[in-house]
């Protein structure tokens, strides 16, 4: 699937080239598939393997517990509603769930911005992962994402903290990084090319 | 300071748009941005395909801030999922991409236009009555804390019944306020003749006394059960079943074994 794409991959990304990791959680789509046909227990099922994912990267991009909270239930919600639009042939069920869930966290900041010029912390980039002492997920996961974070450049791995957790946009991004548009955009896909392939998905 | 990786040869003039690739990804890309980039995405298949591996990439940056949400979610969540409809399958016009001049998106971008339009009616059923909470959890995963224990317990016969209540296609809520005190909501089914029922907050009554329920029509007055003694503040999930067209819920407070008609003034009338 990604040997067509125009970045291609990286020949070699320097240094690290991890093994594959472990798959997704197991049946996630077939689960998916089965909520599409209205199955509770698959929803049921669905939940637990996805809701710590989905209110941890709310979380992370909102802030506010409460509204994370609400933001992570609606993403549920249309896991549940829009399961059958789930298409395995163009991506994983996690990246499906995971950008449904990044997407509305950064409507909602975005919208609240919006209604009231707020003040966000600019802080945001550095909550140390460790911050959450009750987290799920792997230790071996998150250490890998931060090893493959680790790989990139400071101002790749600034935007992309930034623009994903941080929820700004490019063109934010560059204002507070100082930089011109141009080179954060290419920053960002780079950026994410090579995360891409050191973590060896897709 | 870093080596900038090259962009492909073999695409001219398609740059700029691609640039954006990463951005788009990232969510990092405003409203306008983000219309153009997804009008670029529908002559682009390359392109919609590089999205679709950056974002496995960005998917792990997701999942490893994973931490556990607040307990009492899923009690929430499943409730409204019960109460909320789903969409059909994608058509190949999908159907809010065609709305609005999306048509011909690959569908995974035609599925994310779709979910952004999506009406705030979800969050009314999410947001709704605390019984509803007992509902779902108790059809749901029948496992839950200390006082919902017993009424889970004496759920459990009937919760596929619940559930199927719960699930059916013309599944309504109702809620209404009880005389003296108290909530009730109910999720009622025309076509399985069937309804769901929980309370919340009703005034204690003494063991001896109980609160019994009826249905009041044109085809006569029925009891329709005891709702489960107990002391907490939740009471149900019950089903009533043998609905008819024109009646009515009613409750009353009568002796704790139930009787055949009632014997002291409802305390509440729904009309179903």
């Amino acid at each position: 699937m990604t040997t067509a794409s125009p970045g291609g991959r990286t020949p070699k990304p320097p240094g690290v080239r991890e093994e594959a990791g472990p798959p997704g959680p197991a049946g996630l789509d077939v689960q998916i598939g089965l909520v599409a046909r209205g199955e509770v227990a698959a929803f049921d099922a669905v939940y637990e393997q996805v809701a710590s994912s989905v209110f941890g990267i709310v979380r992370r991009v909102i802030r506010d517990p409460a509204q994370s909270e609400e933001v992570t239930q609606d993403v549920l919600l249309d896991i549940w509603r829009n399961a059958s639009k789930f298409d395995a042939e163009r991506g994983s069920a996690t990246a499906w769930v995971m950008t449904l869930a990044h997407r509305r966290a950064v409507d909602r900041v975005r919208s609240v911005q919006k209604e009231a010029e707020r003040e966000r912390r600019v802080a945001t980039s550095e909550v140390p992962y460790d911050e959450v002492a009750e987290a799920v997920e792997s230790n071996f996961e998150r250490e890998r994402v931060r090893r493959c974070l680790g790989s990139l450049t400071e101002l790749q791995r600034e935007s992309v903290t930034l623009a994903y957790y941080g929820g700004y946009t490019y063109g934010q991004v560059a204002g507070l990084l100082g930089v011109p548009t141009g080179t954060i955009k290419t920053r960002m896909r780079d950026a994410l090319i090579r995360l891409r392939d050191c973590l060896g998905v897709a | 300071m870093e080596r900038p990786l090259k962009l492909p040869v073999s695409l001219p003039g398609r740059r700029e748009p691609h640039t954006l690739a990463g951005a788009y990804a990232m969510d990092a890309i405003s409203a306008p941005d983000r219309t153009r980039f997804e009008r670029h995405l529908v002559r682009c298949q390359e392109c919609a395909q590089e999205i679709a591996s950056l974002r496995e990439a960005t998917a792990r940056l997701a999942t490893a801030t994973a931490v556990s949400p607040p307990p009492d979610l899923k009690a929430r969540v499943m409730a409204a999922a019960a109460m909320t409809r789903q969409q059909p399958p994608a058509t190949a016009t999908a159907d809010g991409a065609a709305r609005t001049g999306r048509a011909g998106l690959p569908r995974a971008a035609a599925r994310l236009a779709a979910a952004r339009g999506r009406p705030a009616r979800l969050t009314v059923a999410a947001g709704a009555v605390a019984a509803v909470v007992v509902l779902g959890a108790a059809v749901v995963f029948g496992t839950s804390n200390g006082a919902m224990r017993q009424q889970l317990h004496q759920a459990q016969a009937s919760s596929q019944q619940v559930a199927a209540v719960l699930t059916a296609r013309d599944a309504t809520m109702m809620t209404g306020a009880v005389t003296g005190g108290g909530t009730v909501t109910i999720v009622l089914s025309p076509s399985m003749g069937k309804l769901v029922f929980t309370a919340a907050g009703l005034h204690a009554l003494p063991a001896s006394r109980g609160y019994e329920l009826w249905l009041i029509g044109p085809a006569g007055d029925r009891p329709a059960g005891m709702l489960p003694l107990g002391s907490s503040h939740m009471t149900g999930p019950v089903i009533a079943s043998g609905l008819r067209s024109g009646d009515h819920l009613a409750l009353s407070a009568e002796p704790a074994s139930g009787t055949g008609r009632p014997t002291t003034p409802m305390m509440l009338d729904l009309a179903l």
